[in-house]
């Protein structure tokens, strides 16, 4: 079995993704192959905390993947999937709600006909929802409550979009999720105009086919996409108190035009060390550029977190400042090179591809690496002050995360 | 013998003959038990200590599980006064319903499967 495994494993050859629609299901499904050992098919829905009817709903949904279907128990999920050596995973993003398997070469029918059953025939038992679901939702969410940098950003994300993008990803952990209103997203969400199976080190064809045999077992409804209004950006800003934690800022602005040029002005504003061991010790204060593109939106900001006030004001003072400045041609040439290297860096890992597939898949936008780097080379001098005049006369999103007392207010920081 | 304990009801129940000669006598022999008198359902009678029953127990609906603790406190009240309840108050046998049998064999059967999960033989294809 090995020996036919390595066999397949053989072709090196370069094939690039191709959106395939599948003839009986009507999902869509893309899938790269650049000949990796492991094969990895991840279940695509547009069912992310943006389109989620009430707050936490989407969070527990995504709790809920493998759980008892009508084929096997929970259990049997897990164990069946050991005994292949595949890892199960499910992610939340604020777009999308992916169900990842990974596992060796040779498995995939197991594994595709395994997603199509937890989309098609999870049947959310109220005893899965208190005994397993619901406690694995409350440590997640209370650890999230604990960290200023995930406080932060979803802080940001509500000042900023207020509704839709704005609507937090995770359920409160005091709050309650009643499993009706899940299980009436999940049927919503789980249309096959919203589903797209995104495969890599697996041949397209062969993945529309497997998708198509387990879907003909477990049929979806057939339905369009979910309903939300485009994105509008508001700004302002939130002040939350956390006594543990040092002190933490955010300083950003969102759009409803992702452009290169606000990622390229978020790297230049905080640029991410060069060195993983520098020589001089580094600053306590620490920086994060942060950049979130969205299908209709994006927010671009710099994270500051210090342990003392008086270091984030000075920070953030100085990111004002430097924003204000025009770039020089050294700077505008750093920035964009390290943001393409980013970028570059993205498309390598799993995640990076299956989002950007994920993307061309829903969107049929361009989403290849070279297409990227083109957009971010074409940044220049004119497109950045452009931007920054733009930026500076929309309201600002800004988050104070620590000692509410003492941390600055917005209009401090902007002088 | 698991927490349900052994029953011959699936085989009396699959002879129509048997059924109707045994049925009459269950009937009579669930009354001369005496926990229909003390206001209880069959199933307040099962072993809590059981693991098994304590899973179960958890997955009774909030309604369920207050209709249950408010049976037990009426018939532990009817015990301190060494007396069944008055006749209008006695359980009628339609309300005899088994609400946790369910939940138990639920129960049980996600333990034999575990079991038979940890004891499986792999076969290399």
């Amino acid at each position: 079995m090995l020996a036919t495994r390595a066999s397949t494993a053989k072709r090196l050859a370069r094939s690039f993704a191709t959106v395939v629609d599948t003839k009986a299901s009507g999902v869509k499904v893309a899938a790269v192959d650049y000949g990796q050992p492991t094969t990895a098919v991840t279940v695509l829905v547009k069912a992310g905390s943006r389109y989620q009817p009430s707050p936490g709903v989407a969070h527990v949904l995504k709790n809920f993947a493998f759980k008892s279907t009508a084929k096997r128990s929970t259990l049997g999920t897990v164990r069946e999937s050991e005994l292949y050596g595949g890892v199960l995973s499910a992610s939340l993003s604020r777009e999308y709600l992916a169900l990842t398997t990974e596992f060796l070469r040779g498995d995939e029918p197991f594994f595709t006909s395994l997603l199509a059953s937890i989309l098609a025939t999870t049947k959310f038992l109220p005893h899965e929802y208190s005994e397993y679901v619901l406690p694995v939702v409350r440590d997640e969410s209370t650890h999230a409550s604990r960290v200023p940098s995930t406080l932060a950003i979803e802080a940001a994300h509500s000042v900023a979009f207020r509704t839709g993008l704005g609507a937090p990803l995770l359920a409160d952990a005091h709050s309650h999720v009643s499993l009706d209103s899940v299980k009436e997203f999940a049927t919503s969400a789980f249309a096959s105009g919203n589903v797209a199976v995104v495969g890599t080190g697996i041949d397209s064809a062969r993945l529309a086919d497997l998708v198509d045999k387990a879907l003909a077992e477990t049929p979806l409804p057939s339905g369009s996409s979910m309903p939300s209004s485009s994105s509008k950006y508001f700004g302002g800003s939130a002040r939350i108190n956390l006594p543990m934690g040092g002190q933490t800022v955010f300083v950003g602005f969102g759009t409803t035009a992702p452009s290169a040029a606000l990622s390229v002005l978020a790297t230049h504003l905080a640029p991410p060390s060069a060195l993983k061991w520098p020589s001089v010790p580094r600053s306590s204060t620490k920086l994060t550029p942060v950049y979130l593109p969205y299908s209709d939106a994006a927010l671009a900001g710099i994270l500051v977190q210090a342990p003392d006030v008086k270091s984030v004001k000075d920070a953030a003072k100085t990111l004002f400042e430097k924003l204000k400045k025009p770039l020089t041609a050294e700077e505008l040439k750093t920035a964009v090179a390290r943001t393409k290297f980013d970028a570059a860096a993205s498309a390598e890992t799993r995640e990076g591809l299956t989002l950007a597939l994920g993307k061309k898949v829903f969107f049929n936008a361009d989403t290849s690496v070279e297409s990227t780097l083109t957009a971010l080379d074409k940044v220049d001098d004119a497109t950045i002050s452009k931007t920054v005049s733009e930026l500076l006369k929309a309201t600002p999103t800004y988050v104070a995360i620590g000692d509410i007392a003492t941390l600055p207010y917005v209009d401090e920081i902007m002088l | 013998m698991n927490a349900l304990g052994p029953s011959l009801a699936p085989y009396i129940r699959s002879s129509r003959t048997l059924k109707k000669w045994v049925t009459p006598v269950a009937q009579w022999y669930a009354n001369l038990m005496g926990y229909r008198q003390m206001g209880l359902k069959y199933d307040d009678l099962q072993q809590e200590e059981l693991p098994e029953v304590q899973r179960a127990l958890g997955r009774l609906s909030q309604r369920e599980y207050y209709d249950r603790s408010y049976r037990m406190k009426f018939a532990a009240h009817q015990s301190v006064l060494h007396k069944p309840l008055p006749k209008e108050q006695w359980l009628s046998a339609k309300d005899d319903a088994r609400y946790l049998k369910p939940h138990i064999e639920d129960v049980l059967k996600e333990e034999s499967e575990r079991a038979a999960w940890d004891t499986m033989g792999v076969q290399r294809r």
